[in-house]
């Protein structure tokens, strides 16, 4: 586990970036988009923040489950849920940062995954507020980063759907 | 769910396909890894396995059997064995297939579900007699898992032989939190889950509690005081998780935690008391 998901919530800009490419990535049905497992938002005037699973050292997500559907991936470090998901909601209650959530439209008990490795919310943000690295980035890497990176939605939609 | 938590590994054959698989798992679980369709109506990964409905069976050789013998397994119950033969598709396993579905069709005339597959195991209509019943319960006994798996145990098979059924005997163990139903293969337990702020289930009126905030329904009142037991005992740390908060609000509220603003105004809020 070299790389690691690392959140700057003061650096997002509340562009819903991340939330359309974790959709995209986690859509079982084509055309069918899944509730995104990350979200951003505004807290005040002043302040944005971009939330997704801190992948706790003790999940109480894991600690409640009553079947054992929530492992972690040793790759990945990430909390994984599997198909021995009952649906009984009680990780969705139990995690501290509502980051355990359930998806009405696909009708399943998600969390990010970090998407086995290869986070789609990370390799779009265009600020650097997620960044999937083995270190941190400074303020200075991820301005120079931000500079090179279009931050209009809508051109990013246009990249993630070329691919 | 009870895999073996050695490392051990046994080599078999599914299909022609060779397969190294932990030792312990089950058949079943084993060829559906593989890609492997194999039907089942009373299995589910997160349950232990039952082996009522005999949908799952598959034929079998273990080595130094004489090649012409083969037996017949419950594959949901069957643990792999080193230098196992398994067929998951083949004539004889279609045609037993066939018979399990022949009898379910005639015990639940009315389930769309069970007619289904037993058009996709060539029986278009039922060679038993009808039981006469809009009941769509095959006894699969899911429900009285899931429901046990949960830490409620609400659900009982009562009677004997071709009259058995589930039922609820003692309400007070029901917290309405709807598995049971929405897990049942056949729907076959009734529910309405928010009828004006209310739920039914068993034959019990539950409320319903809601977020202040967002109005989304988190649950009955009985159901979140058993989730709040459960995170007790199992001596969860952070004593937000046991607020009655929809996650959209408490994503919300860390977030109002974690930011400076929000704490100057906190804490000015905090000076002028
Ligand atoms: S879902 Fe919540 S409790 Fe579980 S690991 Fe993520 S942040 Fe922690
Ligand atoms: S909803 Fe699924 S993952 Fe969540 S606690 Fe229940 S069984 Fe476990
Ligand atoms: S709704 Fe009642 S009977 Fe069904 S699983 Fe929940 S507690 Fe058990
Ligand atoms: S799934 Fe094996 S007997 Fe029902």
């Amino acid at each position: 586990m070299s790389k690691r998901l690392y959140v700057t919530p003061y650096r997002c800009i509340d562009c819903k970036v991340c939330e359309q490419a974790c959709s995209l990535a986690n859509t079982p049905v084509p055309g069918v988009p899944a509730r995104p497992r990350v979200q951003s938002f505004k807290v005040d005037d002043q302040n944005n923040f971009v939330l997704l699973c801190l992948q706790c050292d003790e999940p109480s997500c894991q600690a409640v489950c009553p079947v054992g559907a929530l492992e972690r991936n040793p790759e990945t470090g990430a909390i994984e849920v599997n198909d021995k998901c009952i649906g009984c909601g009680f990780c969705v209650r139990a995690c501290p940062f509502g980051c355990m959530d359930y998806d009405d439209t696909h009708n399943e008990y998600i969390k990010c995954d970090v998407c086995k490795g290869d986070p789609a919310c990370a390799k779009y943000c265009p600020t650097g507020a997620l960044v999937w690295s083995d270190k941190p980035w400074t303020d200075q890497e991820a301005e120079e980063y931000a500079k090179k990176k279009s931050s209009d939605p809508f051109t990013i939609a246009l990249e993630m759907t070329k691919k | 769910m009870s895999e073996a938590k050695t490392n051990e590994t046994v080599h078999l054959t599914i299909d022609g396909r060779e397969v190294d698989a932990p030792k312990g798992a089950m058949i079943l679980d084993v060829a559906r890894g593989m890609g492997i369709d194999v039907p089942s109506l009373c299995a589910h990964p997160g349950l232990e396995p039952f082996g009522a409905c005999r949908l799952c069976v598959v034929e079998i050789q273990k080595p130094g059997w004489d090649d012409w013998y083969k037996q017949l397994v419950t594959s949901c119950l069957y643990p792999v064995e080193e230098g196992l033969k398994v067929w998951t598709d083949s004539d004889e396993v279609r045609q037993n297939r066939s018979v399990v579905l022949d009898l379910q069709m005639a015990r639940v005339p009315e389930s769309d579900y069970i007619r289904e597959l037993g058009r996709q195991y060539g029986v278009e209509k039922t060679s038993y007699a009808e039981r006469d019943t809009k009941d769509t319960c095959i006894m699969c006994t899911i429900c009285v898992r899931a429901c046990e798996a949960i830490g409620r145990s609400a659900i009982a098979t009562l009677s004997r032989g071709p009259d058995k059924y589930v039922d609820v005997p003692n309400k007070d163990a029901c917290i309405g939190c709807l598995v049971c139903a929405s897990l049942c293969p056949t729907d076959a337990i009734p529910f309405t889950a928010n009828d004006n702020g209310k739920r039914r289930i068993w034959d019990k009126e539950f409320d319903l509690v809601t977020d202040e905030r967002t109005g989304e329904v988190l649950g009955t009142p009985e159901y979140l005081a058993h989730v709040q037991k459960r995170a007790e005992g199992n001596g969860l740390v952070w004593p937000e998780t046991l607020k009655q908060e929809s996650a959209k609000v408490k994503r919300y509220e860390y977030a109002r935690k974690l930011s400076r603003v929000a704490d100057v105004e906190d804490r000015l809020a905090d000076e002028a008391k």
